[in-house]
Order: structure tokens, then C-alpha cells, then sequence
């Protein structure tokens, strides 16, 4: 039922590059879920999500600090290795350093035709946020219009509003069916199908949920639920990982992650006037990376009713290793969430997690969370 | 009733034959390369030992890192269920179980019932663990059993940053060019374990009464470093190998029940 979704997910590059030969239209790279895609689609532009590819490098030693996240290291490794090599353009939204610190590199060493530092607010809670994205995104809507030789207009704004929320809405149907007893679908399956919409074109990419959709209902898993997770940290799209844990006696039915809920859990105004300023409420307004989440913790209520929702019996936390907003959190988060009474287990990644370990880890925890008749 | 727990640790493979919720045999050897071979033929002595045979069993729990191999098992639980359950069974009062064997070092935090809390796990590195000593053993030139008396008959602090294990052993050859004794080098290779462990337990909160377990809890220079990390006294398990196993065999019973 999934298999186009895990295609899209194992075949990025290809999709990209034969979407750019149909379309003859142009590819972005995104550094960052905070980069404003509806301003891309409706200048007819492919926002592409640049990820890592998990597999051990050599090349990003001289251009980043050791004290980096992996995931910024994987990220400029997949750069200076050539695979994106399609990209005309590549924007980064700010929101933490070591990612910057990617950006930076990749645009030192690795040609493209446009690049562009979307400054973003840091302090999202503050009144003065939403005006200042909205001046931000004005002008980057002006540097792309003139890199692309046209016009975007408030109808392509429509469109590209249009198009992301339709997406974002087929995902919050989709996850409905992660709620329940019987999950209808595994967690790497819903991973397939959000990691791969930060890459496919959307209204491809909505029309497949909403093929899935039809069938889904009457869907029997081959396998036992098993006790009811939440992955909950930084960037996660490590699926050897989450089949590791469902294949131990467990379902991850929800997420906190930029690659997850976070990437589309809100939309955007389709009645405002003013259009840049209805997208940039959006991304101010958006369940919060923790680098941008001061001084009030909003995250702490989001994850936790989210946790209730779904159900969960217990929190994976993830952090990318030397992830310094992650790591910012995870103490207070992980006491917030024990005193709600959802038990936590802590896990660090790197580019590749040591799988036998982390089994271990997983196993007992479970034991934690699920078999009381064990004691 | 008659069970039996089998632990396959990374580098042993225990087992204990619990009757009626006493020990009727125990079996230890090395786990070699065929670990699921190990594990069955060390069954068949165990009961032997025990003077039963397989029918006997009502049911048979394995444990430990190779604890899938284990062909025979009815049950199978994680060394950090067998742990807690073992430990509490030994003495109620454990509300925190160390538990340090050849490859990885753990802290497990229990409800009186021995249901498991919170529990945390060295990270990556051998450097809490038994590795790490018989790592430091060679390089000192002594013998593994003797690194911990060695330690002592010393006072001395001498600071050590074993974060690493490889690190570590280049850290004492420089102390021993600057000829500091053997036994303060033992020593501080202890404190280091010690503290190394201590922090890991730290982080799921300790509480009393402490109970280490894992082959490393023979270690008496670890258990003195570790009085002195923690700053309040541990109880050292009796064969503390076994209780892992121990635990397995009691989880085996209440299953079967
Ligand atoms: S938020 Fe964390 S994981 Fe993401 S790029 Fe920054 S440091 Fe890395």
C-alpha cells in the first residue's frame, strides 16, 4: 500500500531529476522545514528537503568543526559528494548554527545558480516576529522573481498556499489512522510518507495519501500493535532505526521531529489579503523547533497533548549528537513528561546508530512500559 | 517447580536452576564463537548438576546480549528485567542495581517489587566496564585478578580521564614513565570505572540499598572506588554473576505459573 512512498523515499535524486526533465521547471534545495515553500510552488520551483544518506563519510572534515551535529555533516557530505547535483537553487531558513554552518560550506564549495540566507526570527513569541518574516519574505519572494524571470503573483501565491495545505491536510487525515487500538499503518510507513513529501512534488504527493486513503479503512495489519510510541527530538529519517524498534513488540503511531508533524501540523490563511504575511504566520506560528522556542517552552504542552491524543505509552527521545537546541530540552522535557507519567528513553544518533545496542535499550524499555504481568 | 535461567553475556554464559525459588545448580564458561552450543551444552550439565532433565523444567528464561540463540528458552527477557528481578530476590531492600560485566556497565533503578523504574547503560565506549580493567591489567603487566587488591594498598588520587578505553591505556603507560607506583595507577584506573559508573547512576537517581552485580563486583579495588564515588556503601551480591541469570529462572517460574 505504501510501496510508492518507500520508492520516493529510496529514489530521491531520480524523482527530482525527472521531474525536473517533464517539468522543465526548477529544483531547490531546502536547508531547514522553516523555508517558505509556498513562495517556491508558486514560482513553479520543486522545494526539495536536503537530508543525509546515513552512511559513514570522509569528505566534510576540513569544512566542519568535530563538535557539529551529524546531521549537518551528513547533510554537506551528500553536497560535496555531488548527489544533489540537479539543484539550480539552495535557501536556508535560520534556525540553528551547525546547520548554517552547512549551508555555508555547501555554498562555498559546491556550484549552483542561486543561493539565498532567509534570516528567520529566533525569538517566534515575540510581537515584532511576524512583521519582520513578513519584510524577509518579501524580499526573498524579489530575489526569486528575479532569478527566475517572472512575477509571482497573488493567484501563484493562492496556488502555492493552495497546494501546501491541501498536503498538509491529507497528512492529518492519514495520521487520524495511527490513532486507536489497531494503528492502520507502521511507523516506518507514515516515515516514508512525511519524509518523502518534503522532497515530491506536492499535489503528486497529496493524490497518492489520497489513493491510500480509500483503501486504508479496510486495511488488516500483518502484525501485533504492540505497545504505542512517540519519537520526539531532532531531525530523525533514520528508518533501519524505527523498523529496528517495530520489529521488537512496538508501534510508533506519532512524532515530534522537523521531518515529522512539525513539517506540516499547521497550515497557512487562505483569506488574507495580504498574502506573505499569511505564510509568514504560519512559520512563526508552527509547533516550534526548539532553537526558536523562548522563553516560554510551548513545545513541553504540544508534545505531550499530542502523546495523549495518540495514546502513547511511552517517548522515544532522540538527539542528533551535539544537537545543541535538542539538547537544550531534553532534560526539563524528559522530567515534564515523567511527571505526566509517560516514561522516556534517551537516545543519542549519530550518522549511523549502533543497532545492537540500541535493541537492547528498546527491549527493556518496553519491558518498562508494557509487561506489568512480568512483575 | 523447576526452572532455569540462561544468561549469554558477551563474554560468559551462566546459568541457574532454580527448585521451589531455590538454587539447585549453577554453570559458568567462556561463550566462545558458537554461543547457542555453549549455552545448550552448559544446560545439560547444569542439570545434571541438578539431577533433572529438560522434561522436568517448566519453563526456561534467557537473558543477556546472545539471549535470542538460545534455542531452549520458553521466555526471554532483557539482562535489565533478569537484573532487577535477581537483585530484589536477593534482598528486598534494592532499590538501585549496578551491574557491570565484561562489555557494558548498567544502572538500573526498581520499585520494591523489582518492576524496573529507569535504567541507563554506558555509552558506546568499554571504558565502564570489565574490558576496560583487563585492558588495564596488560597494560600494567599484572594479573586481572590481582589489579584490584593492587589497588588497596593505595591512597593516592591520582586523576585519570577514562573516557576512552584506548585513551586510558595510553594514559597509564605515560604514568608509568613517570613512574608513579603500580598500585596508585591501579588505583586511579579504578576511581575512573568508579566515577565512570557512578555518573551513569546518577542520572537515574540512587537510591538505598545499592546492589552491584556483574562479574566486575568481585573486583574489591572497583567496590572500594565505587564506596567512595557514590558516598555510601554498596551491597556486593553473592556470586554476582549469577544474578542475571538468577533473575531469568524466577521469571521463568512466575511465567509458568
Ligand atoms: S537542530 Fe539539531 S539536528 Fe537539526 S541541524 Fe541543528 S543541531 Fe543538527
Amino acid at each position: 500500500m505504501f510501496s510508492k512512498f518507500e520508492e520516493w523515499y529510496r529514489d530521491r535524486h531520480d524523482y527530482a531529476r525527472a521531474w525536473k526533465e517533464k517539468s522543465s521547471g526548477k529544483v531547490f534545495g531546502c536547508f531547514c522545514s522553516y523555508v517558505p515553500e509556498e513562495i517556491l510552488v508558486a514560482a513553479n520551483i520543486l522545494p526539495v528537503r536536503v537530508l543525509g544518506s546515513h552512511e559513514p563519510q570522509d569528505v566534510t572534515e576540513p569544512h566542519l568543526f568535530g563538535m557539529f551535529c551529524p546531521f549537518c555533516r551528513d547533510v554537506l557530505a551528500q553536497g560535496l559528494k555531488g548527489r544533489y547535483e540537479y539543484l539550480d537553487g539552495i535557501t536556508l531558513a535560520q534556525s540553528c548554527i551547525h546547520l548554517r554552518q552547512a549551508y555555508r560550506s555547501w555554498e562555498q564549495h559546491v556550484d549552483q545558480p542561486f543561493s539565498y540566507y532567509l534570516p528567520h526570527p529566533m525569538s517566534v513569541q515575540s510581537p515584532a516576529a511576524v512583521p519582520y518574516l513578513r519584510e524577509e519574505l518579501e524580499n526573498y519572494k524579489k530575489a526569486v522573481e528575479e532569478f527566475t524571470g517572472s512575477k509571482i503573483t497573488n493567484d501563484d501565491l493562492d496556488r502555492g498556499i493552495r497546494i501546501l495545505n491541501e498536503n498538509r491536510e491529507a497528512m492529518h487525515e492519514l495520521y487520524k489512522h495511527r490513532i486507536g487500538p489497531e494503528p492502520k499503518l507502521s511507523g516506518k510507513e507514515a516515515m516514508w510518507v512525511t519524509v518523502s513529501s518534503t522532497w515530491i512534488d506536492k499535489e503528486e504527493h497529496t493524490a497518492e495519501i489520497r489513493r491510500v486513503l480509500k483503501l486504508i479503512e479496510e486495511r488488516e495489519m500483518d502484525r501485533e500493535c504492540g505497545a504505542k510510541l512517540m519519537f520526539v527530538g531532532s531531525e530523525n529519517d533514520d528508518i533501519e532505526f524505527i523498523n529496528m524498534v517495530e520489529s521488537v513488540g512496538a508501534t510508533v503511531v506519532v512524532d515530534d521531529h522537523c521531518t515529522g508533524t512539525r513539517y506540516f501540523w499547521n497550515s497557512t490563511a487562505d483569506d488574507m489579503n495580504d498574502r506573505i504575511e499569511a505564510i509568514a504566520k504560519r512559520y512563526v506560528e508552527r509547533p516550534a523547533c526548539p532553537s526558536k522556542d523562548h522563553p516560554v517552552r510551548t513545545r513541553f504542552p504540544h508534545i505531550l497533548k499530542l502523546a495523549k491524543d495518540f495514546d502513547v505509552q511511552g517517548v522515544i527521545l532522540i538527539q542528533q549528537k551535539f544537537c545543541d537546541p535538542h539538547e537544550a530540552d531534553m532534560v526539563p522535557l524528559r522530567k515534564y513528561l515523567e511527571e505526566n507519567d509517560i516514561p522516556c528513553l534517551f537516545l543519542e544518533f549519530d550518522v549511523t546508530v549502533p543497532l545492537g545496542p540500541f535493541r537492547i535499550r528498546v527491549e527493556a524499555f518496553l519491558e518498562m512500559v508494557g509487561e506489568e504481568d512480568l512483575f | 517447580m523447576i526452572t532455569a535461567g540462561v544468561d549469554v553475556g558477551a563474554k560468559t554464559v551462566k546459568i541457574v536452576v532454580l527448585r521451589d525459588r531455590e538454587v539447585v545448580a549453577t554453570a559458568k564458561d567462556l561463550s566462545g564463537f558458537d554461543q547457542a552450543k555453549v549455552a545448550s551444552e552448559l544446560l545439560a550439565q547444569a542439570l545434571e548438576k541438578a539431577n533433572v532433565t529438560q522434561g522436568d523444567l517448566a519453563g526456561i528464561c534467557s537473558t543477556g546480549a546472545g539471549r535470542k540463540i538460545v534455542s531452549e528458552a520458553t521466555h526471554s527477557v532483557t539482562e535489565v528485567s533478569a537484573g532487577a528481578k535477581g537483585s530484589l530476590f536477593i534482598n528486598p531492600d534494592v532499590r538501585t542495581v549496578i551491574d557491570v560485566g565484561a562489555e557494558e556497565g548498567r544502572a538500573i533503578r526498581c520499585t520494591e517489587k523489582g518492576k524496573v523504574e529507569d535504567f541507563a547503560v554506558n555509552e558506546k565506549c568499554a571504558a565502564g566496564s570489565g574490558a576496560f580493567t583487563e585492558s588495564m591489567a596488560r597494560a600494567l603487566e599484572v594479573d586481572v585478578a590481582e589489579l584490584g587488591k593492587l589497588s588497596l594498598g593505595s591512597d593516592a588520587s591520582v586523576p585519570m580521564n577514562a573516557q576512552c578505553a584506548v585513551f586510558a591505556e595510553s594514559e597509564v603507560v605515560s604514568l608509568l614513565h613517570a613512574e608513579t607506583p603500580k598500585q596508585d595507577i591501579s588505583k586511579a584506573i579504578h576511581d575512573a570505572i568508579a566515577s565512570r559508573i557512578t555518573s551513569m547512576a546518577r542520572r537515574i537517581g540512587l537510591n538505598k540499598e545499592v546492589l552491584v552485580i556483574g562479574g566486575v563486583a568481585l573486583n574489591v579495588g572497583f567496590i572500594r572506588s565505587l564506596n567512595e564515588a557514590i558516598e555510601m556503601d554498596v551491597i556486593v551480591a553473592d556470586d554476582p554473576e549469577f544474578v542475571n541469570a538468577l533473575g531469568a529462572a524466577l521469571i521463568a517460574a512466575e511465567r509458568a505459573n
